[in-house]
């Protein structure tokens, strides 16, 4: 056993070693979801060369159902990933030490779709109705809000019922559930696309409800950012990376077009992704210091609708050090 | 006397072992590589006692019958702490692997939902799916075996159908029964149709000629040769099958609920809290799995050898 450990160690010294000498620094970028314009920042600036421009020769992984960028993290098989805070404030509290460096979206894209026609028109509504929730990660929103409400996510009168939604809009076309979990860029659309006009629904967004949370964030490893070399080459994507997202918010259209042409799956359409573009768009921070820097004030209110669930606790502690600003410091300097 | 010495010196590196994996603090194997050494000593000692247990349990004596579950009981131990020891030892992070002790600790302080879980997924889903889908297969292979033109063309269409991968029909089972129980019941009938189909037209058909030509002397009526001759004959095949399919039930119901559930369920508790990163109640919910799809193959095995206790592998083979 100590042997193939000697083999092993040298291996892995001799594969850091080379890491350092290469021209253009390799990078692993994991995604939270599949290719598409929620992602679009990342592949226009791969497109455009804006992180060769840096030295950096990126590879974008997709994510999709049952991938947990933060595993991927902790295997190994990524360096830096885009993930949601809760899921990754959680995840630290777990005991993998992630650490924001950079958060791309300030506003939340999450709401919860309803049928008029179940008869509700706010959320006092809810009791006693059926509600279709993500998980995977995703409930930590949903969970605080029933919370705040008071309502037990048992069921019965008094609470509400949930179903764990798969990652379509299906519970509210079968009549399966009164309300569906959509993002203002994504299921939305494929509500209004499945038939369902406006005036048949009601929307709740989380921003207005007072329970949003910060969303598409990357986040790297604790132990890499003592390291300055790893600091500057994660300046220089972050850099680059945040080049990619003006362009985007720039020229949706565009940006779409350079989406659709790294989809592999070919599931992704001309018209959705346009549309994803623009919604996303108006979710991206313009906070004064711009895109990719995270507000310590959006920081503080997320974990502290993450604390105040108080049924289902998504995190029990105020997390320390779960973000830095020395990337994006250090990126100024570039 | 000197046995007596050689055992309790390998109980004893064994205990020394397990007492390093409990006291020594997190990523020892990282900061002293010399712990590693005493992994040798230790599977010698493990692979003696096994030795010495081998011997005992063959020997024939009284104490042999307590002996022989010592066996595969002190194997488990030993894997279990390999691997605790790698993870303490190594520091790997509980995200990616949790500590069997962890997985204990999980299930013991989460008996009331792992309770629920399983009455939705085993006591609702898996059992309501095999009883109706074995049944199915059962009451199909009866119609078959009496009409060549309904066996020619079931076979094909059954084979076509088991094929079908779970994933596929279980969303659109979840559009067409909704997201509770049925729709996971339907996926097992599903799954576990054809087994008991193929098995019980198999069984039905190898009647020996010789007792065919009995009834026949017996002027048997089609029943009686059906009730006392063909259907005993099937049980065999068809315990086959019910050993087959409540291994299929069971897979079939987590995985349905993959794609959809109320929020209680086996396959639920699974996915969510892998995406919470809750790796051990993961792996508590694992080993409630593999303890209820043990227990229910047994139970069949026992069923199978008291009702089948004609057969020729109940009755010679299987005596040790």
């Amino acid at each position: 056993m100590s042997k193939t450990l000697i083999s092993i160690a040298t291996g892995i010294t001799l594969f850091a070693s080379s890491f350092t000498a290469s021209a253009a620094e390799k990078l692993n970028l994991q995604l939270k979801w599949v290719t598409q314009a929620q992602f679009a920042g990342y592949y226009v600036a791969l497109e455009k060369g804006f992180y060769k421009a840096q030295g950096i020769d990126l590879n974008i992984k997709p994510g999709g159902p049952d991938i947990a960028p933060a595993q991927v993290l902790a295997g190994g098989g990524a360096d830096v990933i885009v993930d949601w805070m809760p899921s990754a404030l959680a995840t630290r509290e777990k005991g993998l030490p992630l650490v924001n460096i950079g958060q791309i979206y300030d506003k939340s894209g999450m709401m919860l779709t309803c049928l008029k026609s179940s008869g509700i028109s706010s959320p006092a509504d809810f009791k006693g109705k059926t509600l279709g929730v993500w998980f995977f990660g995703n409930e930590y929103p949903f969970l605080s809000w029933m919370s705040k409400l008071n309502y037990p996510t048992t069921g019965g009168k008094d609470g509400v019922t949930v179903l764990k939604q798969g990652f379509n809009v299906d519970p509210i076309f079968q009549g399966q559930a009164d309300c569906v979990s959509t993002m203002t860029y994504n299921e939305y659309g494929q509500v209004l696309d499945g038939g369902l006009s406006n005036d048949e629904l009601v929307l709740f967004k989380y921003e207005e409800e007072g329970v949003a949370t910060l969303e598409d964030g990357l986040y790297v490893l604790e132990k890499n950012l003592k390291d300055p070399k790893k600091v500057a080459t994660y300046a220089k994507f972050l850099k680059a990376t945040i080049q990619g997202w003006e362009w985007a918010a720039k020229n949706p259209k565009e940006a779409a077009m350079i989406v659709l042409e790294y989809d592999d799956t070919g599931a992704q359409t001309e018209h959705h992704q346009i549309r994803m573009m623009t919604e996303v768009a108006k979710l991206l921070s313009n906070s004064g210091e711009g895109i990719g820097y995270l507000d310590p004030a959006a920081y503080e209110r997320t974990v502290k609708v993450l604390l105040d669930s108080d049924s289902a606790p998504v995190i029990t502690k105020k997390p320390e050090g779960a973000y830095s600003h020395i990337v994006f410091d250090k990126m100024k300097e570039l | 006397m000197l046995n007596i010495i050689k055992l309790t010196t390998y109980v004893g590196l064994i205990l020394l072992q397990l007492i390093l994996v409990m006291k020594a603090e997190v990523g020892f194997y990282q900061q002293t590589s010399a712990l590693l050494f005493i992994w040798f000593a230790v599977i010698f000692a493990v692979t003696q006692l096994l030795n010495e247990l081998t011997r005992i349990s063959e020997a024939m004596t009284q104490q042999a019958k307590w002996v022989k579950p010592l066996i595969p009981a002190l194997f488990a131990f030993c894997l279990l702490l390999i691997w605790e020891s790698i993870i303490k030892g190594f520091a790997v992070s509980p995200v990616l692997l949790p500590t069997p002790s962890d997985i204990l600790f999980a299930v013991f302080n989460n008996i009331p939902t792992l309770w629920a879980d399983f009455q939705q997924t085993y006591l609702k889903a898996v059992l309501a799916g095999f009883f109706l889908g074995s049944l199915s297969g059962f009451i199909v292979a009866q119609w078959a075996v009496k009409s060549v033109f309904l066996r020619n063309g079931l076979l094909p269409l059954g084979n076509f159908m088991s094929a079908i991968p779970i994933v596929g029909i279980a969303p659109i089972m979840v559009m067409w029964f909704g997201f509770d129980w049925q729709s996971k019941a339907a996926v097992i009938v599903v799954m576990t149709f054809f087994p008991m189909f193929i098995n019980t037209l198999a069984g039905l058909q190898s009647v020996d000629a010789i007792h065919r030509d009995l009834m026949h002397t017996y002027a048997a009526k089609k029943s009686q040769i059906f009730l006392k001759s063909q259907l005993p004959q099937s049980l065999p095949f068809v315990f086959n099958a019910l050993k087959l399919n409540s291994t299929l039930a069971l897979i079939g119901a987590i995985v349905a609920e993959f794609f959809g559930t109320p929020i209680v369920g086996m396959g639920f508790r699974i996915s969510t809290e892998v995406g919470r990163m809750n790796m051990d109640m993961v792996w508590a919910t694992i080993v409630v799995a593999a303890i209820a799809g043990s227990l229910s193959y047994g139970a069949l095995a026992l069923l199978e050898k008291s009702l089948l206790f004609w057969h020729p592998s109940i009755r010679s083979g299987n005596k040790r």
